[in-house]
């Protein structure tokens, strides 16, 4: 049945943007959509890590995995690694890998742990063979491998503006969306308060039936234009800038398998390893720490973790955010998708997993019909409002469980900062580990495993229900773990080996393109 | 040409084998050596034949795989068609090297010639960085070592084939259904009408030295036959 929302138009031409016209062209093709975008905006372009998501949206718009790699300068991305979070000793590190556990019950894996930790390694170690491989710097996949599969779990770090005009030029050439690059000046609306059309610089309009609102932080539609309200959340999440740098690296250097967050006096520091250059930044919180003294902690970085770099050649890119959320990310016919429906640092690399999530739903949900619009959003606004308060948790959890003496950590621990849902789970985890019990719904942003991996790789004590001596099945499933460990670290290629022996064919494939 | 190394983890520290199936790997071969004590695990798949060494000498047992010189209908580009592949080709690069005397166990080679030997960084590694064995080089020693135990084996099988003249020659004529037509000579199958009239005392010698198996393994390898003439004709179809 033909919608009655049938012509899409997406404001802003960003991650956000790209990405909405690409999935919802792919899988409602029967919509007509159109992408608007000024012409002379940059975008912000910081979501440069996603989770193993992407894999699957990429395959459904139906871009081919190799293209990518090769044309966002992408990496394999397995997890995350947190260096200096507990309490700044040299040794302090611990994973967020995306493979699940060993799957048996987890209070026995435990069990099975603490007995086994005199010789075993971390706890993320002991349970799954993907440690082994981001130690090594190897990638989860062979390039004979099937596209979009792996021997592991694993999602990308990438060149976020590269995947914009990549995005662009497959939903234009291949999914029919129309490409409009105009300033939007003003929105109409219907006699139903509905949006009904944007008018554009030169007196063009767009009409639509349905808007999303993929402005960024400018939020036009939802905020400007709406005025759906702001809700902060900088009470629990203090961080509110940071500096970003983009480090060349020299041809042949070892590229991570992971994220690598490493805590500083007042924040944290990011460093994504791209084939041509790492992305590294300083996040933190101007209440505790100059924009100097962040400069300086970025460049001691730089000197130390990059061989080679000069620091001062460069000059880092400042952002200033509020961490927070729109009270309604739905509203009428307008959907906010990306930094105009909330931000939060990216700890977790939470942006572009959000904006997948917020595509399914309105996809797998798409009005038909005016009378179904208000349940529709209803519904949308409570998912969400749930998985952001989920985000809030978790990116917390990560500085509650710390022992850093600083004022910032101190802070971070303040019981007036942790929201109750929170305290209480942590209440719970003394009891018993982190459970799908704990999160019930489809599609949790960071699942009872993900929980694991921060409580134990940060030394929560181990939870009653793990002190039972353990169980045979328990022991035999952690020396699977320690086979395959050794068994993948053999067989997987370097992450450099892999990305350059891809893009010299991709190069190759190009080039006779070009003669054909 | 060859360059046989001893294996070590020092000369072979951080070396790597492309363990999957092509042609560049040398996979395109239309027979491969197999040995008695697998002939259980071949017989799923192949047709067990027997043929004389290039010299005219002593009789080898072969797995078929195809019918005419580098033809391997098992091999479809990367992917080796069936679960179970011969030791002598799933132990490639590796041989089993001669102990310098009887005191000493065999040791294993490795051909550094050999097209899975990888220079690009992709393959398995042999060795980890501690320069331990890995996974890999384990099921290499182990698949090695089956196959110098079926080497040994073979010989006295061979003879007791011979003994009770249980090999004939056979020709086969392949009709496609193109109307094409190839023809395997040269190769030898065991004779079932004279096992029929081995009498107890022959069987009882054969089960004593474990050939009765085999024999009844390669008896029953014969019906993949047919199966392999359709591979052909698929392969003949697809043009």
């Amino acid at each position: 049945m033909r919608s009655e929302f049938n012509r899409l138009v997406i404001v802003g031409g960003g991650t956000a943007g790209w990405l909405s016209a690409c999935l919802l062209a792919a899988r409602r093709p029967e919509l007509d959509v159109t992408l608007v975008e000024a012409p002379d905006i940059p975008t912000i372009g910081i979501g440069e890590g996603s989770w193993p998501t992407l894999r699957e949206t990429l395959a459904t718009i139906g871009i081919d995995e190799a293209r990518f790699l090769s044309a966002c300068d992408a990496s394999f991305k397995q997890g995350s690694r947190f260096d200096g979070w507990v309490d700044g000793s040299a040794d302090d590190s611990y994973y967020h890998p995306f493979t699940p556990p060993a799957s048996a019950p987890m209070a026995g894996i435990l069990s099975a742990w603490s007995a086994q930790q005199g010789k075993a390694a971390s706890f993320a170690g002991a349970v799954t063979p993907q440690i082994a491989v981001c130690d090594r710097d190897l990638a989860p996949r062979q390039r004979a491998m099937p596209a979009f599969t792996g021997a592991l779990n694993y999602g990308y770090h990438l060149d976020a503006g590269k995947l914009g005009a990549l995005l662009a030029e497959h939903g234009t050439a291949h999914l029919g969306v129309k490409h409009v690059r105009a300033h939007v000046t003003g929105v109409e609306r219907g006699e139903d308060g509905l949006l009904a059309k944007l008018l554009l610089r030169g007196g063009d309009t767009v009409e639509g039936d349905f808007f999303i609102d993929c402005t960024g932080m400018a939020a036009r539609l939802i905020g400007d234009e709406l005025g759906v309200g702001w809700r902060d959340r900088s009470d629990v999440s203090f961080n509110d800038r940071a500096l970003a740098m983009q480090v060349p690296v020299a041809p042949g250097s070892a590229i991570a398998s992971q994220t690598v967050g490493t805590a500083h006096k007042a924040g944290w520091l990011w460093d994504i390893g791209l084939p041509t250059r790492r992305g590294i930044g300083c996040v933190y919180s101007s209440r505790f720490l100059s924009d100097e003294d962040a400069e300086a902690i970025l460049a001691d970085y730089i000197t130390a973790k990059v061989p080679g770099a000069d620091p001062g050649a460069l000059a880092p890119r400042k952002l200033q955010f509020a961490t927070g959320h729109r009270e309604q990310f739905w509203r009428g016919n307008c959907l906010a998708v990306g930094l105009s429906a909330g931000f939060i640092e990216p700890l977790e690399a939470s942006a572009i997993v959000l904006i997948e999530l917020s595509l399914k739903a309105l996809a797998d949900a798409y009005p038909h019909s005016r009378s179904a619009l208000p349940r529709l959003a209803d519904r949308f606004n409570a998912l969400f409002r749930y998985r952001w308060d989920r985000i809030v948790d978790f990116l917390k959890l990560h500085y509650v469980l710390s022992k850093r003496g600083e004022p910032y950590w101190q802070a971070q621990r303040d019981p007036a900062t942790i929201p109750e849902t929170l305290a209480g789970q942590l209440e719970l985890w003394r009891d018993h580990p982190p459970s799908a019990a704990d999160f019930p719904q489809v599609d949790e942003i960071f699942s009872a495993f993900s929980q694991q991996y921060v409580l134990y790789g940060m030394g929560f004590p181990l939870p009653s229900a793990a002190r039972p001596a353990p169980e045979p099945d328990a022991l035999r499933r952690l020396a699977e773990v320690s086979e395959r460990s050794r068994a993948l670290a053999a067989a997987l290629p370097s992450n450099r080996t892999y990305l350059d022996t891809l893009r010299a064919a991709e190069a190759d494939r190009g080039a006779q393109g070009a003669i054909a | 040409m060859s360059n046989h190394q001893t294996l070590n983890n020092s000369d072979h520290a951080a070396l790597r084998v492309h363990t999957g199936a092509g042609a560049q790997f040398g996979d395109a071969a239309m027979a491969a050596l197999v040995v008695p004590n697998e002939f259980r695990q071949v017989q799923v798949h192949y047709p067990i034949v027997f043929r004389r060494d290039n010299d005219g000498g002593r009789f080898n047992a072969l797995a078929l795989l195809g019918f005419e010189n580098g033809e391997n209908l098992f091999l479809e580009g990367s992917e080796w068609d069936a679960a179970y592949r011969p030791l002598s080709m799933a132990i490639q690069p590796f041989l089993v090297g001669r102990p310098v005397d009887e005191s000493h166990e065999p040791t294993v080679h490795i051909d550094m010639d050999h097209p899975r030997i990888s220079a690009d960084g992709e393959g398995i590694r042999l060795f980890d960085e501690l320069g331990r064995p890995t996974p890999y080089v384990e099921q290499i020693s182990a698949q090695l070592g089956d196959l110098h135990v079926g080497y040994e084996d073979s010989a006295a099988f061979i003879a007791a084939l011979e003994r009770y003249e249980l090999l004939e020659p056979f020709s086969f004529e392949v009709t496609l259904a193109n109307g094409a037509k190839n023809t395997l000579v040269g190769f030898h199958m065991i004779n079932e009408d004279k096992l029929q009239q081995l009498d107890g005392d022959a069987l009882g010698a054969l089960h004593a030295d474990g050939h009765l198996m085999p024999i009844f393994m390669a008896v029953a390898s014969l019906s993949n036959l047919s199966e392999l003439v359709e591979r052909k004709n698929r392969r003949e179809a697809r043009g």
